[in-house]
């Protein structure tokens, strides 16, 4: 179980990492390679060039204004887990990456590599979906900023193209009180989660997203008028189920009892995380 | 009892080589000039090859079925009436019969070359419709894995018995289909194998991964055509086997082929991928099942039909056979019945060969029957425990010869049960479960139990008919100069901590401490014939071995004291690693020291046999030992999403005198490891065209630390009548009766809503299912 | 041959590897320290576990290469440490190894978890050691020996390396890097405003999925839409093997069909993974029923997966202005590309092909340049489309009877 040949070139910065990418007709990008790597030596994927975005500083800063924070596509899950970057609000990030595979995948595993592989079991594109987050895209025309709904695709699909990475990922600070709920059934931890909910309950920005992942396809961002949900109103401690299952089932054209039934109870337990983690 | 014999907790002496990284497993071994193999492997289940394009670049280093024209199929005849053969190519010629069978063997100075090169060969196959079902299989009329046989059964057994006159006074029956998975054995080391030809001694050397040394030797000896003499296996350190190491791979025999003819080492590693969809498939059982109570509870018989999905070949030495013929001979379990009736198949279907997992056919049949006996205290409204009161086999009967004519040689079924049910405390577990839980989840209990036959012997295996069967094992003891002992197996320690327990043994009667004595195993060159480690049978059958080799010694060392005391040998006594009589004492090294080195000292008379010693061993009665135990789970299921968390589990095991009581619990809880996986994870999907769905650990999952709880066991001590200190054999009970236990516990949470599931593993999706389909309050119908 | 430096268990070594030589490989044959074992090679099983700059990490997916300047330590290393020391004893002491294969990632991790936590709980402990599996033990020695070893005074803190916030060794790692900037000035001085991607939501056409369904190993996936031409002006392009192919995203044609039959190739592309299946086949046309049917097999040489795949095409006149296209994509894979339990993902990516060759049957229609290239720049309107499918889809597949159900 060894990749094929591959060239590999660490780039110093961010316009060499672009330079490379155009440069071979079949060059990716290679961070932590916590996905990849698998998928290179199994030979899933064959590519021509690797290009090593690691050694890049650009990739690894954290910009923090009043309103914003911008994680570097570099940053490691376990940066994050371990608050070595600022938080949002309700510590919400380190409280999703700290469940994030295991310490070693943590350790090398990117949240930048994580949106481009768009795993619909990642923890933080269901995370990203419900912060509304931006992702920093540079290419060769320069940089631009794509809301997480319009930079995922489909399962292993983004809009990000030929010759172009992610910089980084920008999210909004979040009020003094948010309430942010993580939560999924996996079988075991550390494995492909079968549903994952995600809730930023955010009045002081006006903002209440509440998010159910790891459906094979796109997160799924739940509609706040039919489940009662609002900036405006109090995050309920449970959601009235009979609404919650007729709205999930009605995103799922063909009947899958299993993947409904943990979606809504993965729900519920977002929301009792919201409600259970200190502010 | 010592501190250091037989009986003590003593750790272990592999421990610290372990410890440290400095284990030496065959991918650890480096000769200068290795080159490395990769195989083209068929990606289709079914077909005939029709062409193989090897780019000329490579076509040096690409060896084909036609290029192994002179090497054997590797062949596992039974005996049993019926039985078909199956010739297993060592590279497929012809007809490939399983995804993941051997097309071409690819050298390359590294294994990513070798791989390249694999990727660069282009191979034809004209497709054949694929057998991936074992029912399907036994259908009339379906394609066949091997032509010539008129069907795809390998072998039918049957115990006949007119059960009218049962039946009729029976007050109870119920019926269940049961299915356990198609598993993987997944030692964390997956098989490997280096070969060299030693132009010296003109012999092959094979570094193998294996359990087996000596079996590989004599099965690499009738595929090559090349005599005993001339080759030599060593395994050296295996990270685990579990069975699945305990089989002549075709890719031993392409290494050894190719070390001959190219002159060079070779060595290949088996990847994970390679691990699950090629090579290491097991356990896959299927079962249509009656049995019978009376009003109390008491089983009075069994009927059943069993089927076993045997893939696509016969593997060597087991066979297609173990599996089937052994559901047939132990269904009845730890059970005194009246009537039996019971008919396996044996099914070749398009999926790589079934191999002996650990708890062989024992899995299986414990989940069946431990599920019937719930169900049918279900069915009477009783405790499941009292059926099994009722109708468990009493001490008072032991030993006893069963309804397959099983030899039960000791021990007390109902006291095990007794114990666990007082350990879990089954009537807290009864009012929790009256009183409901907060949460919304379901509690249950279940119990399970087995009788796990161990250390089989001649009479057994020679019923088989399989190329292999085991007589006496022996060993080889040897007192050094310096006064230590080396001891010579032809088993293989490969966990088991064999290198401690045989030198309790060793310590047990010649009282040498245990720094001083060293276990020599897997390999052939200088170890005595065996067929190795498998079958719960080393810590009897190698444990007995030690102990008449050092039986032996002790005499030959009792004398030469008494020479050297100058008193006769009746006078003297062995004791604390000295020969004592009346007038003082001599320390073994001493004389040990005198026999090889200071011989002058010692008259003309000394007997000329020397500290060298081969013994053979086989217990008084080799129908093996019956190792029994009592499991119970209590879970907690989530009925909304299937999730099952086990909340207790006791284990009430009598493995007799337990000659290192540490390693014995490891050995258990190891297996319950394994159990808790067989029951609610592990499962070789296939799909319709026979692709295997699972090429990683993210798609078979193996237990984790957070998916094993702690569990406690209790020690029952019953000697085995037959064995050298009482043992009997234990390695594989662990996890016999997991599955059973926890899915009777499931059931049992989920009894109250009409649910009751009975395919391995039971998945949280088939929970689910279960619960919508008991319910039918679900959204939607759910069709397949 | 990449040259490199690395210092792995105090000692610098120079040396040249492939790129593709993972870090276990290296340890393991190009400098002899074989107590870093292999066992999944695919980041799940924890055997291979080693620092890298002090981080716990999976050598068997981390490329030799990428370690340049890095500092790397292995259970050989830790020979002397002594947390590792008593690690080491409790383990004995709990009987915590049986094969020993798992044995040195196992202590590596847990030496990792008791340098990252104080008053761990057995539960912790547990949840802690998840990425290292063990076949043997079944655990409960291991947790009891990491949780001695925690309720003891700290024997010694394990040094901890400075520590970046990317994948060690990070930036600056590497000596032949220039000065690196100071972090937090680079980067995106004023991002632009948010560009929408290029591509618009093409005349609305609906595609909706009529049936998924499975048997005989095949997938088959109905697919329904309306294009607003009237058939006479359709069943032209669609009778059209051509024309009908270049509306296929990856679809390469060797020719046109002769007598019937066709080869080619087909580029599929999930992310990365992007096998090529060259293919063989037939082509049939039916006017009276304003069907056509592509048939073929093809394998991906290099994966030695095969596929085959029949599309079907059917029209019906719905009025003057309206065609109603019925599409039935239906293909079987063998080989490594199908042995994944998230094969969803392979259903995933065929359903979206009738919504771009919906798009671009429709563009050739209405006279734009509606290539499948074009195409491949605008996705931004399908995901519209795409989304219920990929859920249906999805479904389909969690749905999907399994073997033994």
């Amino acid at each position: 179980m060894k990749p094929v040949d591959f060239d590999y070139e660490q780039a110093k910065s961010v316009d060499e990492a672009i330079t490379l990418l155009t440069q071979s007709a079949d060059a990716l990008i290679l961070a932590g390679g916590q996905t990849l790597g698998p998928m290179l030596n199994l030979r899933l994927v064959q590519p021509e060039l690797l290009v090593d975005i690691t050694r890049i500083d650009e990739l690894v800063r954290v910009e923090a204004s009043t309103t914003h924070v911008t994680i570097g596509a570099c940053v490691s899950h376990a940066a994050v887990e371990d608050r070595r970057i600022a938080d949002l609000g309700h510590d919400f990030l380190a409280r999703v990456a700290g469940g994030i595979g295991y310490r070693a995948v943590r350790n090398r595993g990117t949240l930048g590599g994580s949106v481009a592989n768009a795993d619909p079991a990642a923890d933080w594109v269901s995370c990203f979906a419900a912060l509304d987050a931006e992702i920093l895209v540079s290419g060769q025309s320069g940089q631009r900023i794509v809301k997480i709904d319009d930079f995922l695709v489909g399962a292993m699909e983004t809009t990000i193209g030929t010759g172009e990475l992610i910089n980084g990922i920008r999210m909004p600070r979040l009020g003094a009180s948010v309430r942010c709920g993580y939560a999924k059934i996996s079988r075991k931890p550390g494995e492909f989660a079968d549903a994952i909910a995600a809730i930023v309950h955010d009045p002081d920005r006006g903002c209440c997203r509440v998010v159910v992942g790891a459906t094979d396809g796109l997160p799924l961002l739940l509609d706040n008028d039919a489940l009662g949900l609002g900036p405006a109103v109090a995050l309920p401690a449970v959601l009235d189920p009979g609404p919650v299952r007729d709205h999930l089932a009605w995103h799922m054209p063909v009947p899958d009892l299993y993947r409904l039934n943990v979606q809504c109870a993965v729900l519920q337990r977002a929301l009792a995380d919201a409600h259970a983690f200190p502010s | 009892m010592s501190t250091h014999g037989v009986g003590a907790s003593v750790l272990r002496k592999e421990d610290d080589r372990y410890l440290r990284g400095r284990g030496e497993f065959v991918g650890d071994i480096q000769l200068a000039g290795t080159r490395h193999v990769a195989f083209l492997r068929s990606p289709v289940a079914h077909g005939y090859l029709r062409n193989a394009s090897i780019p000329n670049e490579c076509r040096q280093q690409v060896f084909v079925a036609d290029d192994l024209a002179a090497v054997a199929p590797i062949r596992a005849h039974s005996t049993l009436p019926g039985f078909k053969s199956s010739d297993q190519p060592v590279l497929a010629s012809g007809k490939v019969r399983h995804v993941g069978e051997l097309i071409a063997m690819c050298v390359a100075d590294t294994r990513a070359e070798a791989e390249d090169i694999v990727d660069a060969i282009g191979v034809e196959i004209e497709e054949l419709p694929v057998l991936s079902d074992m029912l399907a299989a036994r259908e009339a009329g379906a394609p066949l894995v091997h032509e010539e046989w008129g069907d795809n059964v390998f072998l039918t057994t049957d115990f006949e018995q007119d059960l009218d006159p049962i039946i009729a006074r029976a007050a109870a029956s119920v019926t269940r289909t049961i299915r356990t998975a198609r598993q993987s054995m997944s030692p964390l080391e997956g098989r490997g194998v280096l070969a060299r030809w030693d132009s010296r001694l003109e012999q092959l050397v094979v570094y193998t991964s294996t359990q087996q040394p000596h079996i590989v030797r004599t099965g690499l000896s009738e595929c090559l055509g090349i005599e005993h003499a001339r080759i030599r296996v060593v395994a050296p350190d295996v990270g685990g086997g579990f069975g699945y190491k305990g089989i002549l791979l075709p890719e031993e025999i392409c290494l050894a082929w190719a070390a001959i003819k190219l002159g060079h080492p070779l060595k290949w590693l088996e990847d994970r991928r390679e691990n699950l969809i090629a090579s290491s498939n097991c356990r896959e059982h299927h079962y249509t099942i009656t049995v019978y109570g009376d009003a109390n509870g008491k089983l009075l018989a069994i009927d059943a039909e069993a089927t076993v999905d045997a893939g696509a070949y016969s593997s060597y030495p087991f066979s297609a056979c173990l599996e089937a013929a052994q559901v047939v001979s132990i269904l009845p379990g730890v059970y005194d019945l009246e009537g039996y009736r019971c008919r396996t198949y044996a099914v070749a279907t398009n999926k790589p060969p079934i191999l002996p997992y650990r708890g062989v056919a024992r899995c299986g049949v414990c989940t069946a029957l431990e599920l019937m006996v719930d169900a049918l205290a279900r069915e009477l409204a009783i405790e499941p425990t009292e059926v099994r009161f009722q109708s468990l086999i009493g001490p008072e009967q032991m030993p006893f010869n069963n309804i397959t004519s099983k030899h039960f040689d000791s021990g007390d079924y109902p006291e095990s049960l007794r114990q666990v049910i007082d350990t879990i405390d089954l009537d807290s577990i009864r009012s929790r479960q009256q009183r409901g839980e907060a949460d919304g989840r379901r509690i249950g209990i279940g119990f399970a139990m087995y009788t796990e036959q161990g250390a089989h012997g001649t009479t057994v295996y020679a019923n088989w008919g399989i190329p292999m069967v085991p007589g006496h094992e022996q060993c080889t003891a040897r007192l050094t100069p310096d006064g230590g002992l080396e001891l010579r197996i032809g088993a293989h320690s490969h966990g088991q901590g064999l290198e401690t327990t045989l030198a309790q043994v060793a310590h047990e009667v010649l009282g040498i401490p245990l720094e001083q004595t060293r276990l020599i195993h897997g390999d052939t060159a200088i170890t005595p014939y065996s067929t190795g480690t498998w079958g719960s049978r080393s810590m009897v059958m190698s444990g007995g071995a030690v102990a008449c080799a050092c039986d032996e010694l002790a005499r030959r060392v009792l004398r030469i004291g008494a020479n050297l005391l100058q008193c006769p040998v009746e006078a003297v006594r062995l004791k604390d690693g000295a020969v004592q009589g009346a007038a003082g004492s001599i320390q073994l090294a001493e004389i040990s020291r005198t026999w090889y080195l200071k011989p002058q000292e010692l008259d003309t008379e000394a007997d000329p046999a020397g500290l060298e010693v081969t013994a053979g061993y086989k217990p008084e009665q080799d129908s093996g030992t019956f190792s029994y135990a009592t499991h119970a789970a209590v879970i907690a299921v989530d009925p909304l999403t299937g999730e099952i968390e086990l909340l207790d589990y006791v284990i009430a095991e009598d493995g007799g005198v337990l000659v290192n009581p540490m390693i014995v619990d490891g050995q258990i809880l190891g297996g319950l490891a394994q159990g808790i996986g067989t029951a609610l994870f592990e499962e070789m999907v296939y799909s319709t065209d026979g692709q295997p769905q699972a090429s990683t650990l993210s798609e078979y999952l193996l237990p984790g630390p957070t998916e094993v709880p702690d569990a406690q066991i209790i020690h029952l001590e019953t000697p085995s009548p037959y064995t050298r200190f009482g043992v009997k054999g234990i390695g594989e009970g662990g996890c016999i009766a997991p599955p059973a236990a926890i899915t009777n516990a499931i059931n049992d949470a989920l009894r109250a809503i009409g649910v009751e599931l009975s395919v391995l593993p039971v998945t949280p999706r088939r929970i689910v299912e279960a619960v919508a389909a008991a319910s039918d309050s679900s959204l939607g119908k759910v069709t397949t | 041959m990449r040259p490199f430096e690395v210092t792995v268990n105090g000692r610098l070594h120079r040396a040249a590897v492939s790129p593709r030589t993972s870090l276990a490989d290296f340890l393991r044959d190009d400098i002899g320290l074989t107590g870093t074992h292999l066992g999944c090679e695919h980041g799940i099983c924890g055997a291979c576990t080693v620092l890298i700059n002090g981080q716990i990490s999976r050598s068997c997916i981390t490329y030799a290469v990428t370690c340049a300047g890095a500092t790397v330590e292995t259970i050989e290393g830790l020979d002397d440490d002594p947390l590792m020391g008593e690690l080491r004893r409790t383990f004995s002491e709990e009987h915590a190894l049986q094969c020993g294969y798992c044995t040195p990632g196992m202590l590596i991790t847990a030496r990792d978890v008791l340098s990252r936590h104080t008053d761990l709980t057995q539960a912790q402990i547990r949840r802690e050691m998840s990425g290292n599996l063990c076949r043997c033990t079944g655990y409960r020695g291991i947790v009891r020996a990491i949780a001695r070893v925690a309720a003891q005074p700290l024997v010694s803190g394990p040094q901890q390396n400075t520590v970046g916030l990317g994948p060690a060794p990070g930036p600056g790692a590497c000596e032949t890097r220039s000065t690196p900037e100071a972090i937090g000035t680079q980067g995106l001085a004023t991002p632009s405003p948010t560009t929408p991607v290029p591509g618009g939501l093409p005349s609305g056409i609906t595609v909706s999925v009529r049936d998924v369904r499975e048997s005989d190993g095949w997938v088959t996936i109905e697919q329904v839409f309306t294009l607003p031409h009237p058939r006479t002006t359709v069943w032209p392009l669609l009778s059209d093997l051509e024309k009908t192919c270049a509306a296929l995203p990856g679809i390469e044609l060797d020719g046109p069909p002769v007598d019937g039959a066709v080869s080619g190739k087909a580029s599929i592309k999930l992310g990365p993974i992007r096998p090529v299946f060259a293919f063989s086949g037939t082509y049939a046309v039916d006017d009276r029923s304003y069907s056509s049917t592509i048939e073929g097999v093809g394998t991906d040489r290099r994966s030695h997966s095969r596929a085959k795949a029949r599309i079907q095409n059917r029209l019906f006149d719905l009025d003057e202005e309206n065609t109603r296209v019925e599409v039935e994509i239906a293909y079987t894979i063998a080989g490594p590309l199908a042995q994944f339990g998230r094969s969803g993902f392979v259903r995933n990516l065929v359903g979206r092909l009738a919504t771009t060759f919906a798009h671009n049957v429709n563009a050739a229609l209405s006279g734009e340049s509606g290539s499948a290239a074009a195409l491949a720049q605008s996705q931004g309107w399908w995901k519209k489309w795409l989304a219920p499918l990929c859920r249906l889809i999805a479904a389909f597949n969690r749905r999907r009877p399994r073997q033994g159900d």
